[in-house]
Parts: C-alpha cells; structure tokens; sequence
C-alpha cells in the first residue's frame, strides 16, 4: 500500500515514506532532544503509543475481542433475555454474583469489553491516521530532481536538437505537461512524475477505512434492533413499551425511536401442495397498513421476506410466522375473563405444529391455565394428533387445563409461553382436540374455554443503523482506492539538455518506473521520446550502441522499446529498479 | 522496534487492512449472533414478550417537568375520553397490560390510592397496552380497580409520549400535576408510599 522507498545511498533511517526505524539510532537521537540516560516519560509515552499502534497488538486486542464475546453467547445476557439471568441466579446462587462483578451478564455492556474495543479502534485509527498524512504529503510531492548521470537509469534515449538547450527544455517541458505530468524543472534538467492518482487510490483507500471504522462504530452506538409479534387485525407503535424485544445502541434512548406506527391488515402464506417439497412455503405476504408518525397519511405496503420495509431509515423485516389461536374464557362466576387471540409457537418447521399456553388470571375462583398445541391440519395417526400440512385447513387445538396459582401476581416477570406449574393442578378434562366453536368445561364450574377460531401473526425484526450506508460508501470507496492503487503506476522521466559542440543541444531523456513490470511503461517512454524528438526537431539517436558505456546492455530485456536499454532491469534485483532514484532530498518530513 | 524492510512494511499496511476487515467481520458476527437469538425464539425472544423499564423514580421540579401531550381515544367500557377534562387536576396516568406481571403486583397498590386521593380531586386513569378489553375489564374487576382505562391499541398514546417522558416500559406510572406539566415519573412497580408521596407532593405544588 504505502510506498517505500529506500534511497541507495546506504543511509536507510532516511528512509523516505514514513518507514522509520523505531529503536533508538543514530537518526532518532538527531531528530529529538537528546534525552541520555533511563527512558524519560516522554519516551514511554512514545513508546506505548508505538506499541499500541502495532499491527501486532492490533491482533491481539482483535482476538481478544473474539475472546471477551464468548461468555456473551455462553451465559444468559441481561440486555437480551433477563428472564434466563434469573434463572442463572437462582440455579447458581453462589456463583451468579461473581460472574455478575464481572458484567458476565452484559458483556457487551461490560467496561472491560468496551476496553478492548475502544483499544482496538485507537489502534487501528492510531495506524491509519498517520498513513493517512504521510500519503497526502506524497500525493502533493514535487517529483525529485533530476539525478546527475542519466545514463544509470533503465530507459534512457539520447537525441540532437537543433535548438538550443534553454530552448530545448522549455519545449520539453511543455511536451511533457501537456502529457499531464507534474514537471519540475532546473537551470539544465527537468523531472517529471506522472501517475500520482496512485497515492491519491491510496489515500482514498486509508480515509474510507477510517470512515469505515467510524460508520460502524456509528451504528453501534446510535441504532437499535427490536422485534415484535404482531397478529393479524393488530398494530403496534415504535415505542418501547409496544416492543417484545429492544436492544439499543448505547446513545439510544426510548425517545430517540422513530414514531412510525404500523398494523397488519392480513397476511397469506401459500404452500407448495404437491411434490417432495411439500408443506414447504412458497410465498409469503404481510399486507401493512402504516404511517411514519402519528398524524400522518397511511400507507400500505406489501411485506415480503427480504423485502423489508424501510420507513423514516428504519428497516422492518418480516421474520417468522404462525398461528395464534383465538379463545374466550368465562370464569366460575360466568363472566367473560379472557377473549382474544394468544400466539402459538411453531414447534415442527413444516407443519407448523405450535405450541402456547393460555393464562386467565383474573379468573375466579381459581386461576386458569391452559397449555397445548395447535394443528392446523389436523390428522389422527393411530390415535395420536399430528399436523399434515403447514396451511389451516383443519385446524384444531389440544389443551392440558390447569387451576391454582399462575404465580402472576408477584411481579417477578415470566415468560408469556410458559405455564409456572408449581401452584397449579391439573383438571381432569378428558383430551379432546377442539374445532373452532368447541369447548372445554372444566370440572367443579371453574368455568368453559371456548376455541372461537385463530389468526396469524408475524414476527417483525426492527433494526435502526445509520452507519449501514455510510459503511457500504465507505467500502466501496476504499475497494476503489485499493484498485486505483494498484492500477496505476508512478512513473518519473528526467530530461537534461547540454549545449552541443556544434550548436544546438543535446538532450538525454531518461524514464524509470517504480514497479517491477516495466514492459507497459517501455512503450510509454518510447512514444514519449518520438514526440519529444519530434518537437525538439531532432532525429532520434537511438541505438544501443550509441549510448556510451552502457550501451551494451543485453538486447531483448524491454523488446517494446528499440533506442533505449534497460540495462539496470538485467542487473538489479526487481526490488531494487526503485532504489535507483537517488534523490529524495525533497521527501524528508 | 526493529526498522522495517519494504516487503515487512507493505505487508504491515496489508495486515492492517486484514485486520480492519476482520475486525468488521467480527463485529459483523457479533451482530448476526444477536439477530440469530431473534431468530431461534421466535417471537417475543426473551420469551418476556415485553420490554420492562430500568426501575426508578424521576420527580421533576415545580413548572419545569415536561407538558403533557394531548390524550385523547377510547376507554374499555367504549366510550370517548380526552385528558383535558381533568384539567387543573392532579391526575395518575398508569400504563399497564393485564398480562404483565408487575403491572399486577402494583395493581393493589394504586387501586387502594385511587380510592383515598381520588375524593381529594386526584384523578386516576390507565392506559392499558397490548390487552383485549374482555381481558383487561376481567383485571380491573380483580383488583377493584374504579377508575378508566384507556384501550391503546395501535400505542398511539404511547407515540404522544414519547418526546415528553416516554413511557420506557411496562409498567410506568406518570403523576401530572395541575400546571398540566409532568410532576414525576416511575419506571416499573410503584410502592404504596412512594406514589403515596409524590401525588402529595403534586398536590401540594402552587398550580
């Protein structure tokens, strides 16, 4: 990514590009105060500040990141099921508060792992910032001058003008300007460097990483996720007391939901009816009526899976479905105590087999439970019940009927899907799978329970991200950079002009790429050096052998340019085409 | 630190970019866990099916408490109410569901309050969230409650709420004082003295 270059001239800690060497050296001790002696606090603030910022330390921080998430997952999370923490607790008595002085039970939420995040973001920013001056500095960089003895370079040509060598310069940097190469130019030389999108691609590439990290810290600390089950004929608000489930982002409060409001007017479910894949769904159709606060014009949306909808930035994704039967209860006192639909949760994927529990605590004399199946296709397989198809085209419930003490008034919060048995005793009810309008009447007049029909609900995924598109431009924006980085080359040519004996001038024209492949860049030089010629009036001189000392390179090294040799390329090493650019006097910090 | 080679320098840039990537990754991962939890319990995942506040009390000081937003929709008996009728009142705004545990282990508590401030100009209502009318009348009678309960259905009360004191789960129980302004708010169970006190407290502000 970041270009390196190391002048040849045996004097590495100049190195050029921000590659320093870190431990103390005969460069360090210049460039600070001369601190003799222990490290002052200086120095181990520098130091730790060097080691933080290490790629090394970077890794660590990342695995212990991966590290510090697995209790997260392994033990009961406050933030996401309170229900089970208790249950933790009252299970592991002596254990639970220790795991709890250690946030065990809000890992997420745990200083400890914001430390290690926070550390990370600070090491990779503390990486990337710096790259990203260094680079600006380069892509603003004046090409060098122009080395002394043009002849070392790879690509060289040499050509006659007839005019004279001031003259000649100035054409040929008109030439070459008009090439769109940034040309510097001295009293006898030009240098000129083209390709310098390279480190603009490289500094889009470290910027949008640094945005990168940012969006998606952004949306860690402002979004939110949420779901919510919502039966058919129903609506709900986004607020957090309409919410099953709500996870903000740690700068999120409940003010800060989006005020939509949205109800579901009907939802189909079509199932393929024949074939192997029988029973599986084919499509699914939530149909929404919403409005994006309250007040507003009502909407209407077809909600589909994978096709969320989006309202205020907010998206809604249609997660799972079912059937919630609907009942009506009537107590011992013949008052209605319970009427409406209760979800049921889909226990066989593919029948759509649910189970659910009813719970009537205002029942009177006794508290009432019910906890069973539905099925909504209902078959009798040697005397057992068994759903054939996920499409309700028999349905039918079967209920266990429990009377005594639902354990709801306590205040201690209890799952909606779960009967707490412990104060209840079942009723001898004969089992009987009820058809919509059947009932049940339970022994000793505790009442009747009444399967008046069912609906279905849909569970609703509610995520809130602001840095989800911020994070996608910035992805793309860095691929782009990364590309652009590695697409385009730099390329430097020297020029120098010396008056010739018999008037006019000669001119030397002299080409290095700084990547290894060369054979692209040799054609460039050679059109470059035609037009060059061509300008300055002069026949190109061309030809191996009139190029002096040097001439004899090994022909055949860049076939695509004739006049000028890479002799260099036969000798050096690939790495080492770029340490030949022997000045970069102009590139230290 | 050692000085370091081109070769180890571009493939330290390299390395950071893998990291940032993996980083993303795990972040990425993390998220996905989370939305697989949804997933796997299905509706309601914590299986609380609902979203219970951070307990505590918030009592704002005279005149500077939040004005409250227009309430109006209809009670379970059916027919139309708005809060502007109880203007110049004291009034208990409680939002609850017959279904939610708390909600019942407070209902002694303001049922019985109800009937010692409400001959003494307090004014109690309910908000009942997420409930069928059969139901939560069903409550009401068990717990002797006499005062009205708006039904909610579509939380648009809720909504109304939620740029004043947002009602940040089920239950919380708002006291408004007179001024028309929020007097203080309690997130979760209220206790027989501690709502006992703030409506005195609302009483005895200068309206």
């Amino acid at each position: 990514m970041t270009e390196v270059r190391v002048p040849a001239t045996g004097r590495p800690e100049e190195a050029a590009g921000g590659q320093r060497p870190k431990s103390p050296g005969p460069g360090s001790q210049r460039r600070g105060p001369a601190l003799p002696g222990p490290f002052g606090t200086m120095q181990w603030a520098r130091w730790g500040w060097r080691q933080l910022t290490s790629m090394r330390t970077a890794l660590i921080l990342l695995f212990l990141l991966a590290l510090g998430s697995v209790p997260g997952s392994v033990l009961p999370q406050q933030g996401i099921n309170p229900l089970a923490v208790q249950q933790y607790y009252a299970a592991h008595p002596a254990l639970a508060p220790w795991l709890a002085r250690f946030s065990l039970f809000n890992v997420f939420g745990a200083p400890w792992f914001a430390a290690i995040y926070l550390l990370l973001f600070l090491s990779l920013a503390g990486c990337v910032v710096p790259r990203t001056f260094r680079l600006a500095g380069a892509a603003r960089q004046q090409p060098p001058r122009a080395p002394r003895n043009l002849s070392r370079l790879p690509l060289l040509s040499t050509m006659a003008s007839p005019l004279a060598a001031d003259a000649a310069l100035v054409t040929s940097a008109a030439v070459l300007a008009g090439k769109r190469f940034r040309v510097r130019t001295g009293d006898d030389w030009i240098s000129a460097e083209k390709g310098y999108l390279r480190e603009a691609g490289n500094l889009l590439f470290h910027l949008a990483l640094l945005a990168l990290l940012v969006a998606v810290g952004m949306g860690g600390l402002f979004g939110y996720k949420a779901d919510r089950l919502l039966v058919a004929g129903q609506s709900f608000g986004n607020t957090v007391t309409a919410l099953d489930q709500f996870r903000p982002g740690r700068l999120v409060s409940a003010s800060d939901l989006q005020p939509f409001s949205i109800s579901l007017d009907s939802f189909t479910a079509r199932y393929i009816t024949s074939g192997p894949d029988m029973g599986q769904p084919s499509a699914f159709h939530a149909y929404l009526s919403y409005q994006a606060q309250p007040g507003a014009a009502t909407q209407r949306y077809d909600l589909q899976v994978n096709h969320p909808l989006n309202v205020d930035n907010v998206k809604v994704y249609l997660i799972g479905h079912g059937y919630a039967p609907v009942f009506r209860v009537t107590d011992g006192t013949g008052r209605v105590v319970f009427n409406g639909p209760v979800p049921f949760i889909p226990v066989a994927v593919n029948s759509l087999m649910s189970e659910g529990v009813v719970k009537v605590p205002d029942a009177r004399p006794q508290q009432l439970g019910f906890a069973g199946v539905f099925l909504p296709t209902t078959v009798d397989v040697g005397g057992k019940l068994q759903s054939a198809f996920p499409a309700a085209y028999r349905p039918a419930v079967s209920l266990v009927s429990f009377a005594g003490n639902l354990g709801m008034n306590s205040g201690v919060p209890q799952s909606v899907y779960q009967l707490e048995t412990a104060g209840l005793h079942r009723l001898a009810v004969k089992p009987r799978p009820l058809s919509p309008g059947q009932s049940i009447r339970l022994p000793n007049g505790l009442g009747t329970l009444t399967f008046t029909g069912y609906r279905q609900w849909i569970s609703l995924a509610i995520t809130y991200d602001p840095g989800q598109l911020p994070a996608l431009i910035a992805a793309i924006a860095a691929l782009a950079g990364l590309l652009v980085s590695f697409l385009v080359r730099r390329r430097r040519v020297f020029l120098r002009a010396a008056p010739a004996a018999g008037g006019g001038s000669t001119v030397e024209f002299a080409g290095l790429t700084r990547t290894e492949s060369s054979e692209t860049f040799g054609a460039e030089f050679a059109d470059l050096s035609t037009e060059l010629s061509a300008a300055l009036g002069a026949p190109e001189k061309g030809g191996a052998g009139e190029r002096g000392p040097h001439g004899n390179a090994p022909p055949g090294t860049t076939p695509a340019v004739t006049s000028p040799t890479a002799h260099a390329a036969a000798g050096a090493p690939a790495a080492g085409a770029a340490s030949d650019v022997p000045s970069q006097s102009d590139e230290r910090e | 630190m050692r000085p370091r080679a081109p070769t180890s320098a571009r493939a330290a840039a390299w390395t950071a970019a893998r990291a940032a990537a993996l980083a993303l990754g795990a972040v990425t991962a993390l998220a996905a866990c989370e939305s697989g939890a949804i997933g796997q319990s299905g509706p309601g995942g914590n299986g609380q099916s609902f979203v219970s506040g951070s307990p505590g009390t918030t009592v704002y000081g005279t005149a500077s408490g939040p004005a409250v937003p227009r309430v109006t929709g209809t009670l379970l008996s059916g027919s139309k109410f708005t809060l502007a009728q109880y203007r110049g009142r004291v009034v208990v705004l409680n939002f609850w569901g017959s279904w939610c545990t708390p909600c019942r282990a407070e209902a002694p508590f303001l049922s019985q309050l109800a009937r010692r401030f409400t001959p003494r100009g307090v004014r109690f209502l309910g908000v009942d969230i997420r409930d069928s009318p059969a139901t939560a009348e069903a409550f009401q009678r068990r717990f002797g409650i006499s005062y009205p309960s708006l039904n909610d259905p579509g939380d648009v009360i809720a909504l109304n709420f939620r740029d004043t004191v947002p009602p940040a789960g089920i239950p919380t129980t708002l006291v408004i004082g007179r001024d028309g302004r929020i007097a203080a708010r309690v997130i979760g169970t209220v206790s027989y003295s501690g709502l006992h006190g703030l409506i005195t407290h609302a009483m005895a502000a200068p309206s």
